[in-house]
């Protein structure tokens, strides 16, 4: 089985770095966005199994990113999960209406976000999680 | 010398006759006088000289005797009226008024009729050596001693040659000029003195209380211009007094002023007409009145129309005036016009609303610009001590851990900082819901651990496992734990202890009570308060450590107020501390108390439903458990029924239990439009609703309250062994 790719859109150059070392050690593929607009083209071209999307982002918001591609067939069933500096108080219920599997604020816990993405992904089983925990 | 009273004095002194002599203690006088202070310039105005001049010389020319007026030491006060002729000739030759008594033509011993007096308050008779006689009446004000009135130098018989031959010797006058003017001179007889005495007794007093009533009235008189002069001219504030029924009867210059009415135009008119015409439909005026009639006084803030129909911001006070015990006479009543300070209260407020926004904003701000960041140092650091990037010497490994534990701290800070931001804000919300506590405190003790080994602390629980289960949010209770423990943590020397402990339960049934004890500084009982407050770090503990920003336990003390609760701290300087705060205690009765009805109840049977959410494949993200819950509310009768709580703090979330008093007939009603709502919301068919549920007896009991706790027990245990059920077939 081919490794599953990963697409971050973060507009911190060294945030897609430190992640992608990290998601690249557990076997994935990575690419990458800095801003709105790119991001929709490079999810068209790249078709990710997952987005780790960011909400604060140049040229548009994250929620506007999510909007897109739910409008696109090719990503609309792509699952996302939302990396943010934002509140989640404010944010994690507007994600999640808006489809995200999950709600990160930054900085996640390694163990907690790699677990979700594995979920996400469904790579795990609810039985596996429960014995984990 | 005549010696009647034997041995004591030469001078023989005739004390008042065995009849009393009336003292004339005038009513009002005593009344008054017993609680007043006689200051000195009232004492010098009722002993006025002038005043008094005239009447002692009516009284001495009358009565054919001398008189004069004394200080209570007996002293002369002015001159002596109508000095008889004897005593005028042995005085001019040099006498003097001397020390002793000035009507005495004794040397030795004194005269002591004024002292005396002004004990026994009445009249005191003395025939000097020369056989002279007068008579000394007390001057008094209530009990207060004014002074004495002298009136005699006569003789009570005809003159003896020989003691005036032994007088005129001693005192160096003529013995035969003595004679002849002595022998001029009219007897006065001693009852006649006596009289006389009484009388001047009388008048004396009947004189100093006119004086005395003249005085006072002086000073009313003063005192009311004074008044008048003050409320008049008072012209910032209206005061006015109405009567009983809310008419005017006095309106000063400031109300003329403020209100726009003239005093002629408003007297006797009712006061409502400065009300607004809500106030004034609202019978707000009569209100205001009866309130003052009850307690005394009646405040208020609110608006008030001039008679230009001009609308201001009013404080108006009203006093009840009242006599003792008697009828409302009339009422007071101030009125400022306070429109200028309540607009700058308002604006204030909201610049001090903004500023709080601003802050708020500011801080959010801060904290989110910070965070990206600390997001990009914590993956490097993570990704190198996880050796992702290679191999790491112990050295290396030891520095990156170091510097790993810095970013939790900086996280946490940054939480911290927006926790305040939400605090100022009225925005710090707390979800309560079942939590066991229990658990909690094992989470926040293993959070703890890793802080605690760096300083060789050990961490220890002394819970019992079986507490109750509390009210509150679970997140925030955790953080509150792991707030007071980091701080235990940060104030306690190496190879302390900390101890999380359960107490008794404290205020009622209502609450549990956790404390965090450590065996740190202490902390003094000057500080017990303070420390909980925004910032605060006491001078001496600041030097235990740099970290945090002293926020930690002022969050706690926020979280365990939101949540009703109480926090506080029990210290021993150099022994430790030990912070409590209580938690309300879960209560299924409390939950339940509006379907425990005892009309309810009679029904005789209670069902719990429980509903089973079971997932095709995976699990069920616990995101989605708020919407599930949110349907299943939707399918019971509110007020009828109630959807529990997560009852379980294990990992089967996904049952859900529903309390309802109906038949079984009711059941089935419930139990299909949850199957339909639950379809209609998971329309990928991912979840598998099952439905069950138990009837449960209603035990027969005397009250409502008994029969209550019978079934909430019965309901408690059936959760548990569905919930148990369920983990055992998994």
């Amino acid at each position: 089985m081919s490794e599953k790719k990963i697409l971050i859109i973060d507009d911190d150059q060294h945030l897609l770095l430190g992640l992608a070392t990290r998601l690249q050690a557990n076997g994935y593929a990575v690419v990458s966005a800095t801003d709105a607009i790119s991001a929709i083209a490079v999810a068209r071209t790249e078709a990710p199994d997952l987005v780790i999307l960011d909400l604060g982002l140049p040229a548009g918001d994250g929620f506007l990113v999510f909007e897109r591609m739910r409008g696109l067939t090719d990503l609309m069933a792509t699952p996302v999960i939302v990396l943010s500096a934002r509140d989640p108080a404010k944010n994690k219920k507007r994600a999640l209406d808006a489809g995200a599997v999950a709600f990160f604020q930054k900085p996640p816990n390694n163990r907690e976000f790699l677990t979700a993405i594995r979920q996400a992904l469904g790579e795990t089983t609810a039985l596996s999680t429960f014995l984990k925990t | 010398m005549i010696s009647e009273a034997s041995g004591r004095v030469d001078a023989c002194q005739y004390l008042s006759p065995a009849v009393p002599i009336p003292c004339f203690h005038g009513r009002t006088l005593v009344d008054e006088s017993a609680s007043m202070e006689l200051s000195p310039r009232l004492r010098d105005d009722l002993l006025n000289l002038d005043a008094w001049s005239e009447i002692l010389t009516t009284y001495g020319r009358t009565m054919r005797v001398a008189v004069a007026l004394t200080d209570p030491e007996g002293h002369v006060l002015g001159k002596c009226h109508n000095a008889q002729p004897a005593w005028r000739l042995i005085h001019d030759a040099g006498h003097g008024w001397g020390t002793g008594c000035p009507f005495c033509i004794a040397t030795s011993p004194p005269c002591t009729a004024v002292a005396e007096a002004m004990q026994t308050g009445g009249t005191v008779m003395v025939r000097d050596q020369a056989g002279l006689t007068h008579v000394a009446v007390p001057l008094l004000l209530g009990k207060r001693r004014l002074g004495a009135i002298i009136a005699g130098q006569v003789f009570d018989r005809y003159p003896e040659p020989l003691p005036l031959r032994r007088v005129a010797k001693e005192y160096g006058v003529s013995a035969q000029q003595l004679w002849d003017v002595a022998r001029k001179q009219r007897p006065v007889s001693r009852a006649i003195l006596q009289a006389s005495g009484d009388l001047l007794c009388a008048l004396g007093h009947a004189f100093l209380q006119q004086r005395y009533g003249a005085i006072l009235e002086a000073n009313l008189a003063e005192a009311n211009r004074r008044f008048r002069f003050l409320v008049e001219g008072t012209r910032d504030c209206a005061l006015f007094t109405v009567d009983s029924t809310g008419h005017v009867t006095s309106w000063n210059v400031g109300a003329e002023r403020m209100l726009g009415y003239g005093e002629a135009e408003i007297v006797g008119h009712n006061f409502s007409c400065i009300f607004t015409p809500d106030d004034i439909e609202n019978r707000v005026p009569e209100k205001q009145l009866s309130k003052a009639l009850q307690t005394g006084r009646a405040e208020d803030d609110g608006w008030r129309v001039t008679g230009n129909q001009k609308q201001f911001w009013a404080n108006v006070n009203i006093t009840a005036l009242l006599e003792d015990a008697g009828p409302v006479r009339g009422f007071a009543i101030i009125v400022r016009d306070v429109t200028e300070r309540r607009k700058i209260a308002i604006i204030l407020d909201e610049a001090r609303w903004d500023r709080t926004r601003l802050q708020e904003k500011f801080l959010s701000h801060v904290s989110h610009e910070l965070r990206t960041p600390l997001t990009a140092i914590y993956f490097f650091t993570t990704n190198v001590l996880d050796g992702l990037l290679g191999d790491l010497t112990p050295g290396q490994r030891e520095h990156l851990t170091f510097a790993l534990d810095n970013v939790k701290q900086l996280k946490d800070m940054v939480s911290d900082l927006l926790d305040i931001t939400r605090v100022e804000t009225h925005k710090l919300n707390v979800e309560p819901q079942h939590t066991s506590p229990v658990k909690l405190i094992a989470e926040a003790l293993s959070t703890c651990r890793t802080n605690a080994a760096a300083k060789n602390i050990s961490l220890r629980s002394d819970v019992r496992p079986d507490l109750p289960f509390v009210w509150a949010d679970p997140a925030r209770v955790r953080q509150i734990l792991i707030n007071l423990i980091d701080n235990g943590i940060k104030f306690t020397p190496e190879g302390g202890t900390i101890t999380v402990e359960s107490r008794p339960i404290v205020e009622g049934e209502g609450f549990l009570c956790l404390s965090v004890s450590d065996t740190g500084c202490g902390i003094s009982p000057a500080n017990r308060e303070a420390i909980f407050d925004r910032l605060a770090q006491v001078k001496s503990r600041a030097e235990a450590s740099r970290s945090g920003l002293g926020l930690g336990l002022f969050i706690a003390r926020e979280l365990v107020s939101r949540h009703a609760g109480r926090i506080w701290v029990e210290s021993q300087l150099g022994r430790g501390s030990t912070f409590c705060f209580t938690l309300p205690v879960f209560s299924l009765a409390k939950l339940c108390a509006h379907v425990f009805t005892a009309s309810n109840l009679a029904k005789g049977f209670v069902i719990l439903i429980a509903v089973d959410v079971v997932p095709i494949e995976g699990v069920v993200q616990a995101d989605i458990l708020p919407e599930i819950r949110r349907v299943l509310e939707r399918c019971i009768h509110a007020g009828q029924d109630v959807l529990l709580p997560s009852m379980s703090d294990a990992d089967p979330v996904e049952t859900f239990f529903i309390v309802a008093c109906t038949d079984p007939s009711g059941f089935t009603v419930i139990a299909s439009r949850i199957g339909r709502e639950l379809q209609n919301f998971d329309s990928a068919s991912r979840l598998k609703p099952v439905v069950s549920s138990t009837t449960l007896l209603v035990p027969p009991g005397q009250s409502t309250k008994e029969q209550t706790g019978g079934v909430t027990a019965g309901i408690e245990r059936l959760v548990r062994a569905h919930l148990l059920g369920k983990e055992r077939l998994k």
